[in-house]
C-alpha cells in the first residue's frame, strides 16, 4: 500500500539526486518514509537516498518495493509548478502507479523491481578527512577544473590546515585552496585522492548551491558527500570511487 | 545511425598540404605515376577500359548528399585485382609506406558524381558499383571514360589512398557477380537497422573491410535510410559499431589476471598496448614526430588523445578519429578472443618516417597483430608505465598530463 502527497519541488530534487547516476532505480516504501539506493553501471558512484514522511503533505506506506524508470517520472514531475502538490497512489493489483497533479491523471507502468540491479552494501570506509563545505563552492571547484582536465584531486593539508583542489590538464593546470575560514567545518586528516570529472559533474548538477555538503576523504578512497534535501527531512549521500595512481 | 557522428572539419587544403609533404619526401611516387601514365595509354581502348576491378569502391565526401562515386581497376593487365583491395593480408604481405601508394596508384578510380539515395537502385554506374562493393570476388567490368585521368595520388587519414582518377560515362558488368548468402541476406532484408546488418556480417566471418564497402555501397540497413556512405565515414562507423558490439558481449566477463604489455611495430608506426586487470576502460595516446606528416610544423612532439569508461562514449573523438576506432577493434577483438575484459593503454608513436599517411587500417593491423608473440609483465600498472616511459619520446609528466589512465585508473566502489 502507498498513497502518498508531496510537493513538486521535493518529488523533483528527490529524483533529480538519483537518475544523475542510474535511468532506473528501486523505491523501498518503508511506514516512516521513503529510501533510494542506487548504483550506477558501472559500479563507480553509487546514491543513498532518504526521504521522511514528514516532507510529505500525506504519506502512508508499508514496506513495499516498486522499481521506476527515472526519466519518466521525471518528466511528469516537471508538468507541475513548484508548489504544485503531486498526488502518488499505488495501484497493487495492475502494478502501476497513478499520479495526479492538479486533474492531469497519469498511470505509470511499473519495472520489475528484480529485473533492476541489485545495489552493493555501502561500503564501511574510515575516511580520515571531515570537510564540511558549501555546495557553491563544490561547484566552483568542478567548472573550473573541467576546463582544464577530466580529472580531479581533492586532498587535504595537514601541515596547513586547508582542504585543496588540483587538477592538471595537457598544458594548464587549477588550483583552489579553501581554509578553516572559507569552509563550515575541516577535520584535517591524511587525504589525497583522484576523480573522474564526469561522475563528479553529475553529483555536483544535483547538489544545491546552498547546500552545506559534508564531505569525507582519505588517501585514494572513495569520497563521501552528504546533504540535506527538502528542508532538513530528507538526505542524499554519494559515494565516488576514485582514480588510483598506486596500482 | 547517425552518420554525423563521423563527420568533422578535415579541411580540403590540409589535404592538399599533407599530399605535398608527402611528396617532398618521395620523389620516388612521383616517378611511379609517370609510369602509370605509360601504361594507362597501354591499356584504353579507345575511350574505355575492361579488365577485373578490386573488390572495393570508394564513396567521396566532399559534396554530400552529392558525391563522387568510384569504382577501382588495376591497370596491370595481369594484375590479381583481389590484392589492390585493402585488406588484412596487407600486414601479412609486410606493405611498406611505398607499396601501397604504389598499389593504390597503380589504379584507376572511375568516378562518377551521383546522389547518395540509393534504395533500389541497380542499375546504371551506381548499380555497378553497388554489385562490385556486395560481391565477393573482383568482377569484369567495363568502363566507358569522359576524359583522361588525372594523375595524382589522394592520401588521408582514415582511407587508404586513392590514385589517378577519370570521369566515367559508364560501367557496364561483364559477368554476373558472386554474392556471399550472408550478404545476400542483409540485403534483401530492408527491415533490419545497419547496426545489427554489420554485426551479423561480423559474426559470420567477414572482416571490417569487407562490412565497410557493403555499408559504402549502400547495401545494408533499413530501405528508407539506405544510401550511399563516403568511405571515410563508413570506415570509422564500422569499426565503431563491431567494436561496441564485441565490447558488449565483454560487460560481465572476468578481467584479465595480470598487467600485460604487448609491442609492435607497423610502418614506422610503434604500438604498445598496456592491458590491466579491471573493468573495461580503453584510451589511445598518439605521439606524432615533429616533422612528420601529421605534425609539420612544430619542433615538439604533437600529443593526442582519445578515452572511454566502462559504458562507452557518447560523443565522436575530438582527438584521434578514427585511429582511436580501429585501435579499440584490434584490442577489443583479442580480448574477446580470451573472453576477458581489462582496461587498456594504446600509446602510438607516429616517427618521421612514415613519410605519407596510408589509411586507418595501418593502425587497425598494427594493433591486431601487436597480440602476436610475446608479452612483457608487470605488478602494477604503474609499474609498465615506468617501465614503458623511456622507451617514449615524451617524458612521463607529458603522458600523465595528457592520458587519463596513466593519471589514475578508475577503481570500483566494490574494490573498498
Amino acid at each position: 500500500m502507498f498513497n502518498a502527497i508531496v510537493s513538486a519541488d521535493t518529488l523533483r530534487t528527490t529524483l533529480d539526486s538519483v537518475s544523475v547516476l542510474v535511468d532506473e532505480c528501486k523505491i523501498h516504501l518503508e511506514a516512516d518514509g521513503l529510501a533510494i539506493q542506487a548504483v550506477d553501471p558501472a559500479n563507480v558512484g553509487m546514491v543513498d537516498l532518504s526521504l521522511s514522511a514528514d516532507a510529505f503533505e500525506s504519506y502512508e506506506a508499508d514496506g513495499g518495493v516498486i522499481g521506476v524508470n527515472l526519466s519518466r517520472l521525471e518528466d511528469i514531475a516537471g508538468m507541475a509548478e513548484a508548489d504544485q502538490l503531486v498526488h502518488l497512489e499505488l495501484d497493487e493489483e495492475t502494478r502501476k502507479l497513478h499520479i495526479s497533479i492538479d486533474g492531469l491523471e497519469y498511470t505509470l507502468a511499473l519495472i520489475d523491481p528484480d529485473s533492476i540491479r541489485q545495489e552493493p552494501d555501502l561500503p564501511d570506509l574510515d575516511l580520515a578527512a571531515e570537510i564540511v563545505i558549501e555546495g557553491r563552492d563544490i561547484d566552483r571547484a568542478v567548472t573550473a577544473a573541467d576546463m582544464v582536465s577530466d580529472h580531479i584531486a581533492l586532498g587535504v593539508d595537514e601541515a596547513g590546515e586547508f582542504f585543496y583542489v588540483d587538477a592538471e590538464g595537457d598544458t594548464d593546470d587549477v588550483h583552489l585552496e579553501l581554509t578553516r575560514e572559507d569552509l563550515i567545518d575541516l577535520v584535517v586528516g591524511p587525504a589525497h585522492s583522484l576523480f573522474s570529472l564526469d561522475y563528479l559533474q553529475d553529483m555536483n548538477k544535483a547538489i544545491p548551491k546552498d547546500a552545506e555538503v559534508t564531505m569525507e576523504l582519505g588517501e585514494e578512497f572513495p569520497v563521501k558527500m552528504h546533504f540535506d534535501i527538502a528542508e532538513g527531512k530528507g538526505s542524499v549521500t554519494y559515494l565516488l570511487a576514485p582514480r588510483i595512481q598506486s596500482d | 545511425m547517425r552518420l554525423d557522428r563521423f563527420i568533422d572539419d578535415f579541411q580540403r587544403d590540409e589535404a592538399a598540404e599533407r599530399r605535398r609533404l608527402a611528396e617532398e619526401k618521395s620523389y620516388a611516387v612521383i616517378d611511379y605515376l609517370d609510369e602509370v601514365t605509360d601504361r594507362f595509354d597501354e591499356r584504353l581502348q579507345g575511350d574505355s577500359l575492361f579488365g577485373s576491378t578490386a573488390p572495393e569502391v570508394f564513396v567521396g565526401r566532399s559534396g554530400y548528399p552529392n558525391v563522387s562515386t568510384g569504382v577501382l581497376s588495376p591497370m596491370a593487365e595481369d594484375a590479381d585485382a583481389e590484392t589492390f583491395a585493402t585488406s588484412a593480408d596487407w600486414y601479412a604481405e609486410g606493405l611498406g609506406v611505398g607499396d601501397v601508394l604504389r598499389r593504390r596508384s597503380g589504379m584507376l578510380n572511375s568516378t562518377r558524381s551521383a546522389k547518395v539515395d540509393v534504395d533500389d537502385v541497380w542499375d546504371g554506374f551506381v548499380g555497378t558499383q553497388r554489385e562490385v562493393a556486395i560481391a565477393d570476388h573482383p568482377v569484369d567490368v567495363e568502363v566507358g571514360l569522359a576524359d583522361t585521368p588525372d594523375f595524382d595520388v589522394d592520401v588521408d587519414d582514415i582511407t587508404t589512398p586513392t590514385g589517378p582518377r577519370a570521369r566515367a560515362r559508364e560501367a557496364d558488368l561483364a559477368e554476373n557477380p558472386h554474392v556471399p548468402r550472408p550478404v545476400e541476406k542483409t540485403l534483401e532484408d530492408d527491415d533490419w537497422a545497419a547496426e545489427g546488418a554489420m554485426t551479423y556480417l561480423y559474426r559470420r566471418g567477414f572482416d571490417v573491410y569487407e562490412i565497410n564497402n557493403i555499408l559504402s555501397a549502400g547495401a545494408l540497413g533499413q530501405g528508407h535510410n539506405r544510401r550511399l556512405v563516403p568511405t571515410r565515414w563508413s570506415i570509422t562507423a564500422v569499426d565503431d559499431t563491431v567494436g561496441q558490439y564485441l565490447r558488449g558481449g565483454l560487460r560481465h566477463s572476468d578481467t584479465v589476471d595480470t598487467v600485460e604489455v604487448w609491442t609492435n611495430e607497423f610502418m614506422h608506426n610503434r604500438y604498445w598496448v598496456v592491458l590491466a586487470p579491471g573493468n573495461w576502460e580503453f584510451e589511445l595516446v598518439e605521439l606524432k614526430a615533429p616533422e612528420s606528416v601529421w605534425n609539420p610544423d612544430a619542433t615538439g612532439y604533437y600529443l593526442a588523445s582519445a578515452h572511454e569508461g566502462y559504458e562507452g562514449r557518447t560523443g565522436y573523438v575530438e582527438e584521434t578519429a578514427g585511429a582511436y576506432y580501429a585501435a579499440r577493434l584490434g584490442v577489443l577483438e583479442h580480448l574477446a578472443d580470451r573472453d576477458r575484459q581489462a582496461k587498456a593503454l594504446v600509446v602510438r608513436e607516429i616517427t618521421d618516417d612514415y613519410w605519407a599517411p596510408v589509411g586507418v587500417w595501418q593502425v587497425r593491423e598494427g594493433v591486431r597483430n601487436a597480440f602476436d608473440g610475446e608479452y612483457g609483465e608487470a605488478e602494477t600498472f604503474r609499474q609498465a608505465v615506468e617501465a614503458l616511459a623511456p622507451q617514449l619520446p615524451v617524458s612521463k609528466t607529458q603522458l600523465r598530463r595528457k592520458s587519463n589512465l596513466v593519471a589514475g585508473l578508475q577503481t570500483t566502489i566494490t574494490d573498498f
